[in-house]
């Protein structure tokens, strides 16, 4: 387990009342060109494309370094059971690479336009597709969806993400196609939450003595493009192809979901052809440029919606000083590191949001290396050399710990540069890196850590109300429900927050956060390093992948996927 | 398989001096003993006196001459991930490797003996207490005790020391208990019991002195033990933490560069073997040493 | 002898339950907990994640569990992994085969070469092959298993391509025992390595033993030929050692396949246990413990039991 599955939020896209503009994904050198064939065909080569077979042919098998083990997608599980939700299941819609909504289990997108949301969002018109059917043949149908929303509503039910589902109430449904609900209040984030919503069947699950530990998740039962065949603990997940499936394709035979622990021999085997795709964790960075060169792989590096930062507890007396906090940030090489040795695949950013954020604010201060600005900083506020050469303040030694998961090799090479340039002007950094199971218990949430190297997905799903980590209600050590650990607090930013979650007009609530990023750039809890890239591969005669920057997984379209002949 | 010292000479006698000497010509007849002995002096001293003789510091990352070949750059062995001298990291790493394996061994040892001669010598009850106790220790698979005790502590020398010593101490306390169940039943065991001597002198100066061969040789393997346990825990990410180098840590760093820059790995790797070899040469050479039933041949 | 089986049943028992109080409260006692792993994920509150812990039962006063756990593990119910919340046994049993499957191959590997090694070694003291015989099983057991392991892949599966990167049988392959075969070689040997090294050692130190006694002089002068002397004499008296050997070797082995099985893939219970002890699935870990606390304590009884079958001489405690 890695804490790379804890960083993710996963979700970047947008509401259904205002597309964004984003960009589109760069790609690093591959063998052939590829050339975007639109959201269902993805990026194709061109030069070795052929046309998806008529039947289901081949097998394709996908290596990750996780394993998934809870098959019920509304129960809590962690980012890597995803890849399984993906194929088995449906949503009500996806979230496409461009961040446009395409239906899955409608016949058409919900709008205010068609008439399926009200122009006050409050109450929703749903219309089905009519052609889709379960895995054992039962047809679906809108109870199927009232059954979904009212378990993950039930409270004895531990539902994964409850988010968005526990305003709709009065589910009515009209016919086996067509249902209705109303929305407590308007709430812009819950078309994405309903893209990861994964449906269940009614019908299966309704017999169901015990809700949490259903025998559903022996064999799962579900309307996605592939059904369940079987797993052998440890090793892999076998899924066949659904010929019934109402959407495109399968044209893969037999998909095999692989688990393999080792990072090393994760790329091994990647290396050697034993596995066809390259999931969770991808490719490090320090083997990248071998990978590009591998004959018939195609490998490239994808923007994440997560931000590398160290986050600092300013609930520490060395911290609580914004000199310190600012002086670190001067004295940080981010360039060294996103440029050797995280191979110049990340980018640098200021922000705690993702470049392809509509909130994102391009405009803040951009950081520089400046070792001796940093020391005068210290030297101003106080901070003198002492005998040994750590600064000293009342009795208050700069020397700190820094924590991380054990096990990520180039973010501890990392950690030991953060360590020599911050020793230059004076700061101690000890380094204490920790299993997951420890790092990410009591230690973090309760605040108990000094400072940490992490990567955060800030944002909730596509919307960039980062409450959870911001707000002064969201501390953990003090009581709170959030995430906030580096205990920050600040008059403004809570204003900032509280403007941006109550308004539903967009530029009201891009103004509230650009400033609210103006003030964490200026005052650092996290100091930020660089917006995460991971480096996907896949042997170059898969045609229909595409990477995904708003999904958890990238084996989101596997229905798409076929073998070039 | 424990070698038994026959009790033909007892400590004490004017003969004493003798089997000494003839075990150490023993020793030294073993070749291979021989060859590990003088390489452990050769690593101990390196380690302590090599670094002051190289320019490089052993912290000092260089981000422009990473994965140097050797000997590019004037850095005899290469540089590593970090630009780091690889040579004087090897160096110091020793100093943490050899600290940790000599340590682990001098206080699993301690704990092993005192375990052992006292269950071996009261028997009974106590003796039996104290060997189930032994059992029971044994049954925890050692990476369960590894992982959980590491859980609870910082890695540094002196916890690793500790929790390696948890997990190695049974041995020696099995070893020492049927030697001393053995030598108990001797004819000076029990002339020195009737003499009126007290429990722990007969334990100590009696019995210890005889059993002294199987221990030692226990003692010198729990070291090669000691030094792998360190490259398994550092494997499971527990291992001493950077920016500090072991041996063991390098070579966990290292497995990834294998095809890019075998260096890394290689050198590691070797001193590994060689410090291990070379106790477990040692060990052997103990052993035959130790063993008086060749005095009779 | 009735008395003595008695007595360390009832010992084996107790030890059992002691180590099950030790491993539980030390488990349950480190750092980190099941909650860790939805720290971070989105759009669970504190609140969320307390009330998983609670329908867990993870907020009740430690003695409390230990004993719910307990008495349901006297009727049999090993308790459900907190991951997947499968039967811990199930769990448990699907992943048996494949670890003993690799430990019965390193076994016959290590049996067979090292015995033979051993008795070679000590027949021909001194000469060039026990030289390198002794060499051989020294590097050998001073090479860090996952290390060994992972050069192995990276010559045989990634230079050479001659032997599959890990993993028990092709997947979506045919299930031919010769695809089994073909995967199961380089984990075994690998494994088998320190083992041969071990058994070779100790059988050569128990063949030199052997072999110096008197009776051996006997059959010698008796006019037998020294093969008859060396299989039918020497041999099986040495093999008697051995015995205890194997018991106390089985942990050592269990814990070198935790290796194996994590550089080759191998789905086997070290790999479940890594995992469950990294995810701090409780009830998984427990179980394993437990089994392979049964297994040591059953190991020990057995070899001392046999020891004391074959030779009368040996008293027991």
């Amino acid at each position: 387990m890695t804490e790379h599955s804890k960083d993710k939020t996963g979700l970047r896209g947008t509401s259904i009342l205002n597309p964004s503009r984003r960009q589109l994904l760069a790609l690093g050198a591959s063998a052939g060109i590829l050339t975007w064939l639109g959201p269902q065909r993805g990026w194709v080569d061109l030069a070795n494309a052929a046309t998806p077979p008529t039947k289901p042919t081949g097998q394709v098998i996908v290596g990750l370094s996780q394993e998934p083990t809870v098959f019920h997608p509304l129960l809590v599980h962690i980012e890597v059971d995803e890849a399984v939700y993906f194929n088995l299941f449906s949503a009500l819609w996806r979230v496409d690479p461009k961040g446009a909504f395409q239906p899955d289990l409608v016949a058409e997108i919900p709008t205010v336009e068609n008439g399926g949301i009200s122009t006050d969002g409050l109450n929703w018109h749903l219309k089905l597709k009519d052609n889709v059917k379960w895995h054992d043949g039962t047809p679906f149908t809108a109870d199927d969806v009232k059954f979904n929303i009212e378990l993950i509503q039930n409270p004895k039910f531990i539902a994964g993400r409850r988010a968005g589902h526990e305003l709709v109430r009065d589910i009515k449904v009209l016919s086996p196609t067509e249902l209705t609900w109303r929305m407590e209040k308007a709430y812009a984030p819950y078309p994405a939450i309903l893209s990861w919503t994964f449906l269940v069947p009614k019908h299966v699950l309704e017999k169901e003595t015990d809700i949490n530990k259903p025998a559903f998740t022996t064999s799962p039962v579900g309307t996605g493009p592939f059904k369940w065949v079987e797993r052998v603990p440890g090793d892999h997940i076998t899924l066949a192809a659904h010929d019934g499936y109402h959407g495109e394709g399968p044209y893969v035979e037999t998909l095999f979901v692989k688990y393999i622990p080792d990072l090393t021999v994760l790329y091994t085997q990647f290396q050697t052809g034993d596995i066809d795709y390259i999931g969770l964790q991808g490719i490090t960075p320090d083997h990248y440029d071998e990978a590009k060169g591998l004959a018939d792989r195609t490998v490239m590096p994808v923007p994440q919606p997560f931000i590398e930062n160290i986050a600092v507890n300013t609930g520490l007396s060395v911290f609580k000083d914004k000199a310190v906090r600012e002086a670190l940030y001067y004295g940080m090489d981010k360039k060294s590191i996103i440029e050797q040795i995280y191979y110049g695949l990340p980018s640098e950013t200021e922000s705690f949001l993702p470049k392809q954020s509509w909130a994102y604010n391009p405009d803040l201060p951009k950081h520089q290396f400046d070792p001796e600005k940093a020391k005068k900083i210290l030297d101003d506020a106080g901070w003198a050399p002492g005998s040994d050469g750590v600064r000293v303040k009342q009795g208050v030694r700069l020397e700190f710990i820094n924590s991380t998961t054990a096990g990520n090799h180039v973010r501890e090479q990392a950690q030991q540069l953060l360590q020599q340039n911050w020793a230059d002007i004076g700061a101690k950094m000890n380094i204490n890196n920790l299993p997951p199971a420890v790092m990410w218990g009591d230690y973090w949430m309760q605040s108990k850590f000094e400072s940490a190297m992490v990567g955060i997905g800030f944002m909730i799903g596509p919307d960039p109300d980062a409450t959870d980590f911001f707000s002064s209600r969201s501390i953990g050590a003090k009581g709170g429900s959030g995430q906030n650990t580096t205990q920050f607090q600040n008059v403004d930013v809570d204003g900032f927050l509280a403007e941006g979650a109550k308004t539903v007009d967009l530029d009201k609530r891009k103004i509230a956060y650009k400033k609210m990023q103006e003030v964490t750039r200026t005052e650092l809890p996290y100091l930020p390093i660089f917006q995460y890239a991971m480096v996907s591969g896949v042997k170059s005669k898969l045609q229909g992948f595409t990477p995904n920057v708003n999904v958890q997984e990238n084996c989101w379209n596997a229905n798409t996927w076929y073998w070039a002949s | 398989m424990s070698t038994t010292t026959t009790a033909m000479l007892s400590p004490g006698s004017p003969k004493a001096a003798r089997p000494r000497n003839r075990a150490l010509t023993r020793f030294r007849r073993h070749r291979l003993a021989v060859f590990g002995f003088s390489a452990i002096i050769v690593l101990v001293l390196a380690t302590i006196v090599g670094p002051w003789f190289i320019p490089f510091d052993q912290l000092h990352i260089d981000l422009r001459y990473r994965f140097a070949p050797p000997p590019a750059g004037g850095h005899l062995f290469g540089t590593d991930q970090l630009g780091r001298d690889l040579l004087v990291r090897l160096l110091m790493a020793g100093r943490i490797s050899l600290t940790i394996g000599f340590a682990a061994m001098l206080v699993s040892t301690a704990i092993g003996v005192l375990v052992g001669v006292t269950a071996g010598y009261y028997g009974k009850a106590i003796g039996i207490v104290l060997m189930r106790f032994v059992d029971a220790v044994l049954c925890f698979p050692s990476i369960f005790l590894l992982l959980v005790l590491a859980a609870f502590v910082h890695p540094n020398v002196l916890t690793l020391t500790l929790i390696i010593a948890a997990t190695s101490w049974m041995e020696v306390a099995r070893v020492v208990e049927s030697q001393i169940r053995t030598l108990r039943e001797r004819d000076f065991t029990k002339a020195a019991e009737m003499l009126g001597a007290s429990g722990r002198y007969v334990m100590f100066n009696e019995l210890l002195r005889n059993a002294v061969g199987p221990i030692i040789v226990a003692a010198t393997l729990t070291v090669a033990r000691a030094i792998l346990m360190e490259a398994y825990v550092s494997f499971l990410g527990y291992g001493i933490q950077a920016p500090t180098a072991s041996w063991e840590n390098m070579l966990n760093n290292a497995q990834q560069y294998l095809g890019s820059a075998p260096w890394l790995a290689i050198f590691p790797g070797l001193m590994i073997t060689l410090a291990v070899t070379s106790f477990n040469f040692v060990g052997d050479g103990l052993r035959d040493a130790l063993d008086a039933r060749f005095d009779l041949a | 002898m009735a008395n003595f089986l008695i007595s360390r049943l009832v010992q084996s028992l107790i030890l059992f339950v002691l180590v099950s109080m030790i491993g539980f409260a030390v488990l349950h006692l480190a750092p980190g907990g099941p909650l860790s792993r939805f720290a971070l994920v989105p759009g669970l509150s504190q609140a969320d994640i307390a009330r998983i812990g609670h329908e867990m039962g993870l907020d009740r006063p430690l003695p409390v569990q230990y004993w719910e756990w307990l008495s349901r593990l006297l009727v049999g119910d090993w308790g459900q992994s907190f991951r997947d919340s499968q039967p811990v046994l199930a769990v448990i049993g699907s992943r048996l085969p494949a670890t003993l499957e690799l430990m019965i191959a390193a076994i016959l590997i290590a049996i067979v070469t090292g015995i033979a090694i051993g008795i070679m070694g000590a027949v021909r003291r001194y000469s060039i092959f026990d030289m390198l015989a002794t060499v051989g099983a020294m590097i050998a057991l001073s090479i860090p298993t996952f290390w060994f392991g992972l050069v192995t892949i990276y010559i045989f599966a990634v230079k050479l391509q001659w032997l599959p990167a890990g993993n028990r049988a092709t997947i979506g392959g045919s299930g031919a025992l010769l695809d089994y075969l073909h995967h199961l070689i380089a984990p075994a040997l690998v494994l088998a390595l320190v083992e041969v090294a071990v058994w070779s050692r100790y059988m050569r130190s128990s063949m030199l033993d052997v072999i110096n006694q008197d009776y051996i002089r006997t059959a010698r002068a008796k006019g037998l030929p020294e093969r008859t002397v060396l299989l039918r004499h020497a041999f099986r008296n040495a093999l008697l050692p051995m015995i205890t050997l194997a018991g106390l070797e089985l942990p050592n082995l269990l814990g070198g396949a935790l290796v194996a099985e994590t550089v080759f893939t191998w789905p086997g219970m070290g790999r479940l246990f890594l995992d469950s002890l990294g995810y701090r699935d409780y009830p998984v870990v427990m179980g394993i413990l437990m089994f392979s606390a049964m297994l040591v304590l059953l190991g020990n009884l057995l070899a001392d039991l046999l020891c004391a079958v074959a030779d009368p001489r040996i008293r027991l405690t």
